[in-house]
């Protein structure tokens, strides 16, 4: 188990959590996690498809319940929340990115931003609004606040979903292929952002990625194999190469088809 | 403004086409049921007053002899056959207290005593049957609404002077003032002056009535001070049975007869009436139910992504619920206000139609709030019902199922 800075309080916590699917013939999506992640840090998940990342993900944000084991968020047991509980443990304590964005399209960027606000007070203020506005500020898109959904970009919309998923200032992020549907440049764009956030905000964040660059840059790495946990270490203990040449090859998205030849570049 | 109210009113506004058929589905069927309504309520108040607007609603006559006592008196004789049992006079004998007693009841409107008896009208060597009927003016005239029919002359009816009907006067050319023979019962003649030509609205009446003072009526039909019958007229039409049940334990030793049991056949049939419309009603109520319940289904389904999204920022399941019951109350109501005024544009449409086909409304139609108030409710609230299947799906939705696309 590996812990950042030794005595801080721990932010959110796995215990031995399993998942099993299916009741007669039962596929193990998760053998037995155990993971600590502190405050303010810059964490992604790393493994092939199937390896248990997203299902790790969905039970570390309380979408989902393990089979087995207990989640804890600053030392409240999480797992032992009903449903409707589980809603509003959500609403106030993580902010969600997903790999589609997923924005309401019947709604303007800034309603989109609201949006956890709503859910939480039933109503809108206007200190709120001008949160929301800040926010898409933050995120660059001042210009765009009363665009529809549908009317911006696939980098300006994961640009909103990052402001959407800050304005109930959630201590964690949790990012499920934030970049997998954007281009090189966006994608740059996108984790410079949440890098800022995380600096400036001191929100955790959990990225689970493809990407092999935004996986090298970040604080920690866990990689997962066959839902387990293959390796955790911090980047800052490593040198640079060394984090490269163990992440690189291995799950760069378009390493999948032939990925002896990039294998080959690389060498 | 709630959040869910927001979010359902964003989704029925964004759902343009879909969100305007069913309106416009609900608005029809909506518009039926208040036409339908209207027209049947409407033709049922026309036939109701036709029927009893201007005729007796409770009728007091003298006992035939048939009641519990006189049977009870009649056994009193050994030789006595069962069925066999002496016909007393029909009449009314000492009837005023009787007047009296019914005045001073409060849902009576109108009392009117009345002498009936057969005669002809002779003529140029033809002769026309009528009916002599013996009245108070005054009082007959509360019920008859004499005054408003009275086409010439006046109601003061003294000695020989008599009132009959616009047909019989146009059919033997007779006019005010002029002196008309009758053949009485028992084959007297007596000669008459017309002091008023009146026209009551139905054709059997306005060819066969003579209305003549009641005393004099007495005396030439030779009842003495007995007469055939009190007429009345009640507040409420429709009471008329319970109400003269009542008076039957009141009043002994009359006979007491209400319009519900001599138009009985005008009743069932205003009552088939009623229930096939109220039939219609239903499955019109039906059909907007499913229309709606379908639509929110498909509603449901293509928005099944932001219900995944709303709930994975931690909408609660009743929460999220809620917006589709939201959507489905929202529609029913728009839906049945946009209905009340097509159906009341369509009543008025119909009137201002056979207005013009036949030159006057058939029979007034009258737009009842109360009732389209009604039917606004009834439909919004099926709708909101109509809406728990998809809200329960919406409930059931797992956010994890959509959010990875």
């Amino acid at each position: 188990m590996l812990r950042l800075g030794e005595g801080e309080i721990v932010l959110l916590e796995t215990r031995g959590i399993t998942k099993v699917y299916g009741t007669v013939f039962k596929t193990t999506a998760l053998g037995g996690i155990d993971l600590n992640f502190d405050p303010g840090e810059f964490a992604s998940i790393i493994g092939y498809s199937g390896s248990g990342k997203t299902t790790l993900l969905n039970i570390l944000g309380a979408l989902d319940r393990p089979t087995d084991g207990s989640v804890w968020f600053n030392n409240v047991e999480v797992t032992a929340m009903n449903d409707r509980e589980l809603a509003e443990f959500r609403n106030r304590n993580i902010g969600f990115i997903f790999q589609f964005h997923h924005l309401l399209p019947e709604f303007t960027a800034l309603e989109n931003v609201l949006i956890p606000t709503w859910i939480k007070t039933h109503s809108s203020t206007r200190q709120k609004e001008e949160r929301a506005r800040e926010l898409l500020e933050l995120v660059g898109l001042k210009e765009r606040i009363n665009n529809k959904a549908t009317d911006l970009s696939g980098g300006q919309q994961q640009r909103v979903a990052i402001a959407r998923s800050l304005i109930n200032e959630p201590a964690i992020i949790l990012a499920d292929e934030p970049t997998g549907n954007l281009d090189s440049e966006t994608t740059e764009q996108v984790y410079e952002l949440m890098r800022e956030i995380n600096a400036r905000l001191n929100t955790a964040f959990i990225v689970v990625t493809h990407n092999d660059h935004i996986a090298a840059k970040s604080d920690r790495i866990v990689e997962m194999k066959d839902g387990m946990i293959l390796k955790d270490y911090l980047t800052g203990e490593r040198s640079k190469d060394d984090v490269w040449q163990d992440v690189a090859p291995k799950y760069c998205r378009h390493c999948y088809k032939d990925s002896d030849e990039v294998n080959n570049q690389l060498l | 403004m709630g959040f869910e109210w927001k979010v359902a009113f964003r989704f029925l506004k964004d759902g343009r086409g879909q969100t305007a058929f069913i309106l416009l589905g609900i608005a029809v069927g909506v518009a039926v049921q208040v036409f339908l309504g209207t027209l049947i309520s409407g033709l049922q108040a026309d036939l109701i007053n036709n029927t009893v607007g201007t005729s007796a609603h409770i009728i007091f006559s003298g006992d035939n002899g048939f009641s519990a006592e006189s049977r009870q008196a009649s056994a009193d004789y050994t030789f006595a056959v069962e069925g066999n049992f002496r016909q007393t006079d029909d009449t009314l004998k000492d009837w005023r207290p009787l007047m009296d007693a019914l005045d001073n009841q409060p849902e009576m409107t109108a009392v009117s005593p009345l002498v009936q008896g057969n005669g002809f009208l002779l003529r140029s060597g033809i002769s026309a049957p009528v009916v002599f009927r013996g009245i108070m003016p005054d009082r007959a005239n509360e019920l008859y609404q004499l005054e408003e029919g009275l086409l010439e002359g006046n109601l003061g009816l003294e000695g020989n002077q008599i009132m009959l009907g616009t047909d019989l006067a146009e059919e033997y050319q007779l006019r005010l003032g002029d002196n008309v023979t009758f053949q009485l019962p028992g084959e007297s003649r007596q000669v008459f002056t017309i002091a008023g030509i009146f026209d009551l609205g139905s054709q059997s009446i306005n060819e066969s009535w003579i209305l003549l003072d009641l005393s004099r009526a007495q005396r030439l039909l030779g009842l003495g001070d007995d007469i055939n019958r009190l007429e009345t007229q009640i507040r409420d039409v429709f009471a008329a049975d319970v109400l003269s049940e009542e008076l039957e334990k009141q009043f002994q030793g009359v006979s007491i007869d209400n319009w519900k049991v001599q138009n009985a056949d005008l009743l069932s049939a205003l009552q088939s009436q009623s229930g096939s419309s109220i039939t219609i009603q239903v499955f019109v109520l039906l059909a907007i139910t499913l229309g709606i319940a379908s639509v929110l289904a498909v509603s449901v389904v293509q928005k099944s992504k932001q219900i995944g999204i709303l709930k994975a920022m931690g909408t609660s399941s009743s929460s999220a619920s809620r917006i589709f019951l939201i959507q489905g109350g929202l529609l029913g109501l728009l839906g049945s206000l946009l209905g009340v005024l097509f159906g009341f544009m369509l009543t008025q449409f119909f009137l201002w139609g056979t207005a013009q086909a036949t030159g006057r409304a058939l029979f007034p139609l009258e737009f009842d709030p109360v009732s389209s108030a009604v039917i606004v409710a009834i439909a919004t609230t099926a709708s909101v019902v109509s809406a728990l299947i998809p809200a329960r799906k919406s409930a059931k939705l797992n956010p994890i199922d959509v959010i990875r696309g």
